[in-house]
């Protein structure tokens, strides 16, 4: 973690209200992991007096580079909207919990709502690098706000679901896990909250369903692991990334909280990414 | 009516663009308390030496002993000295290395901020408010940002006094800067609880009571708006330990003034302002309340006049020490409330912003005093309190809703 000024090289407006930025960051490039974010501060403290909390939406460490991936939401991200090439941008990171696979894992599946693409978009590369195959399931509301096909990576497989049927298949983005549950070795999901609820419940049952393939595997056997540790993530089917209203980011003012399962957690420092078993999905936030 | 200033001092008459000519020192409505004066040269070295009579002016020979009897050379930082008293009923007691703090419930335990800020520069840390049992906190969603300022409903989370003594304490035991333990509670034993258990811990340098809590004994009222309740919690506090001990005033009262006159009755060393601002927030999707609380606490540079206006009416009304909180996050800032006759500062809603701020405070202000040839940065304190001693704020009474 560290306050850093990151310079912006390249913004464009890839959906409608949909910005992909491009900035030059070395501290992050070289040492961000897929599923962790960046808390960035707008040029406006007089009236906006929280940072912005993003996922690393890709690293190129190469070029010390990362991106974000935004949608315009309100004032925040309307000014971060309007920063040009050259501007500089303060960022803190990188922050909270990356995503965890376990070696094992040949087949990746990764469940997108929306945005929430950029949640997991540093995962694919991380995982095609590692020489794991990658699915991604995409929801959107109709296909205006399809994430584009050009944006990912060829070896990727691509399934898309519009909920008023525009492109792919019509409906929710969940009702394609089903066809992929046996052939996932892990799951990594990114969206609204009741799409994670739903996958939540989904990855519960698949236990009991899919027991007699996996046995012999040992997945999630052995000695128990601390909640909320590594491990323990590693070892889950469905790891999640949420979002929460966020003060600090830094785990300091208790703002971000969600119910897990044994009481609050940090969203910015215990996550953001979860195994699915750790959160409390009953509670409604 | 502004008073004939007949200042006697062997510093050089330095004029500064913004406060005019400078003042030596605090003018006291009253006469301080005796042991302050006396104390040792670190622990007076915290107040700006006792007023003469009842002009409020220092004495030269006070401001001399002040500066050591020289004319501090301009633009020379590092001798000047920051360093201030919060307990002067206690000399040295809680001798702060300068007035920056960082508020309670905005910096965790001093560690969460450790790869971003060097904490051992700043002058006090304020841990998260300390309740005597573990406490889960408020449903989320717990803060929400609002024109110049944020909302939050923590609900107090925290580990409860026996873990905070065990994982952190020790910690604090090794660290230059004095950490201050926030406290909290639902009556009156649970306060004393808490720190009859934080007496004596190495680590521990003093007490903050947050006293903005619903007072079960009294159906829920805040301790910190029933001067009663208030000061019987001052008291018993002051019963349980010689820690320096600090307390902090809510906003959400009609007349501070007699409250924090009952604290300082009462045995508190300093008194901090001010706490949130009640308020709600609306989602605008679901038109229903926002925070999961409903309720939460206001803070930010839009609580900054409310929190200058009760700074000004508590300096005042009381001898001992004022922290101001509330909205604080440049130098200007520290400066106003300084003016308004706080000693220190807190800073807490600007460092989620900028992390870095207290520090810049820090090093902005030394280089202040120094340009002006200031060897402390006491002389700032108190300028724009009026003359008379006690004058009630009219103003603030007719605008007062
Ligand atoms: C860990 C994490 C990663 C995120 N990654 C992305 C991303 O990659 N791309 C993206 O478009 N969005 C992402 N978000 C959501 C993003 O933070 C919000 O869209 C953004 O803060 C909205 O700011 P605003 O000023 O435009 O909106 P406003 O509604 O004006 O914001 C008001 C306040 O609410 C907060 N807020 C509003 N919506 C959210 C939200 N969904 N989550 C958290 N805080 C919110 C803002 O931070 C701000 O404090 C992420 C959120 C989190 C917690
Ligand atoms: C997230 C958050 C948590 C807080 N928790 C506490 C607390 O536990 N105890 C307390 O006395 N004050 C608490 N406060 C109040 C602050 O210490 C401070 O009085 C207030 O925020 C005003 O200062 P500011 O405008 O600089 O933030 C909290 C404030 C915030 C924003
Ligand atoms: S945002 Fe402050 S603890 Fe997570």
């Amino acid at each position: 973690m560290r306050l850093l000024d990151a310079e912006l090289v390249e913004t464009r407006e890839i959906l409608p209200r949909q910005w992909l930025q491009r900035y030059r960051a070395p501290w992050l490039a070289a040492g961000a992991r897929a599923g962790q974010f960046v808390h960035v501060r707008t040029p406006d403290y007089s009236g906006l007096v929280l940072r912005r909390p993003f996922s690393i939406n890709t690293v190129d460490r190469v070029a010390s580079e990362i991106t974000l991936h935004f949608r315009t939401a309100g004032k925040g991200t309307e000014l971060l909207a309007h920063a040009r090439p050259g501007d500089t941008v303060p960022m803190l990171g990188p922050l909270g919990r990356p995503f965890e696979v376990d070696p094992r894992t040949h087949h990746v599946l990764l469940i997108a709502g929306g945005l929430g693409i950029a949640g997991l978009r540093a995962l694919i590369d991380e995982s095609l690098a590692a020489g794991r195959q990658v699915t991604v399931l995409f929801g959107a509301a109709s296909a205006g706000d399809v994430y584009p096909s050009s944006l990912l990576p060829d070896e990727v497989e691509y399934v898309v679901a519009t909920e008023d049927g525009s492109l792919g298949q019509a409906g929710l983005v969940t009702d394609l896990v089903p066809a992929y549950e046996a052939w996932a070795d892990q799951a990594f999901a990114c969206g609204p909250r009741p799409m994670l609820a739903a996958l939540a419940a989904l990855a519960r049952g698949r236990q009991a369903r899919m027991g007699v393939a996996r046995l012999g595997r040992k997945r999630g056997g052995g000695k128990p692991v601390p909640l909320g540790s590594p491990q323990a993530r590693r070892r889950s089917w469905l790891q999640v990334s949420l979002e929460q209203h966020m003060g600090c980011a830094v785990g300091a003012c208790l703002g971000c909280v969600v119910w897990g399962i044994e009481g609050p957690v940090r969203v910015c420092r215990e996550g953001p990414v979860f195994a699915a078993e750790e959160i409390a999905w009953e509670e409604s936030v | 009516m502004k008073r004939k200033r007949s200042v006697v001092t062997s510093s050089p008459r330095v004029r500064d663009p913004y406060l005019g000519p400078l003042r030596l020192g605090l003018r006291r409505p009253r006469t301080r308390p005796q042991a302050a004066a006396s104390g040792s040269p670190a622990a007076s070295s915290g107040w700006p030496g006792a007023v003469s009579g009842e002009s409020g002016l220092p004495a030269a020979s006070e401001a001399d002993a002040r500066t050591g009897g020289r004319a501090v050379p301009a633009a020379r930082p590092e001798i000047v000295d920051l360093s201030v008293d919060l307990a002067p009923r206690r000399p040295g007691r809680l001798v702060l290395q300068n007035p920056v703090m960082v508020a309670s419930g905005t910096f965790g335990y001093g560690i969460e901020y450790g790869e971003v800020v060097d904490v051992e520069r700043l002058g006090a840390i304020c841990c998260k408010g300390t309740t005597l049992k573990p406490r889960l906190g408020n449903p989320p969603p717990r803060v929400t940002e609002t024109p110049a300022g944020m909302l939050n409903s923590i609900g107090l989370q925290n580990p409860g006094v026996d873990a905070v003594i065990e994982r952190y304490a020790p910690l604090w035991a090794g660290w230059q800067v004095p950490v201050i333990v926030n406290v909290a509670g639902e009556s009156i034993d649970d306060y004393a609880g808490v720190v009859r258990k934080l007496d004596g811990v190495p680590g521990v340098a003093g007490i903050e009571l947050n006293i903005s809590c619903p007072n079960v004994g009294r159906g829920g009222l805040q301790f910190a708006v029933d001067r009663d309740a208030a000061a019987a919690v001052t008291a018993a506090v002051r019963e349980a330990t010689d820690l320096p001990l600090l307390v902090k005033l809510s906003p959400n009262v009609t007349d501070i003034r007699p409250i924090a006159q009952a604290i300082e009755a009462a045995g508190a060393d300093a008194l901090t302002a001010i706490n949130t601002l009640s308020g709600i927030a609306i989602d605008r999707r679901t038109r229903k309340p926002l925070l999961g609380n409903v309720y939460g606490g206001l803070s930010g540079p839009a609580i900054r006049p409310v929190a200058l206006r009760i700074v000004y009416e508590v300096a005042q009304a009381v001898d001992i020490p004022v922290v101001a909180i509330g909205g604080v996050s440049s130098l200007e800032d520290a400066l106003d409330y300084f003016a308004a006759g706080a000693v220190a500062v807190q800073v807490g809603t600007a460092i989620f912003a900028d992390p870095e701020v207290p520090l810049r405070i820090v090093d902005e202000l030394r280089a202040y005093c120094a340009e002006r040839g200031l060897a402390s940065h006491l002389p700032l304190v108190g300028t724009a309190l009026p003359a008379r001693p006690n004058r009630p704020s009219s103003k603030g009474v007719e605008y007062r809703p």
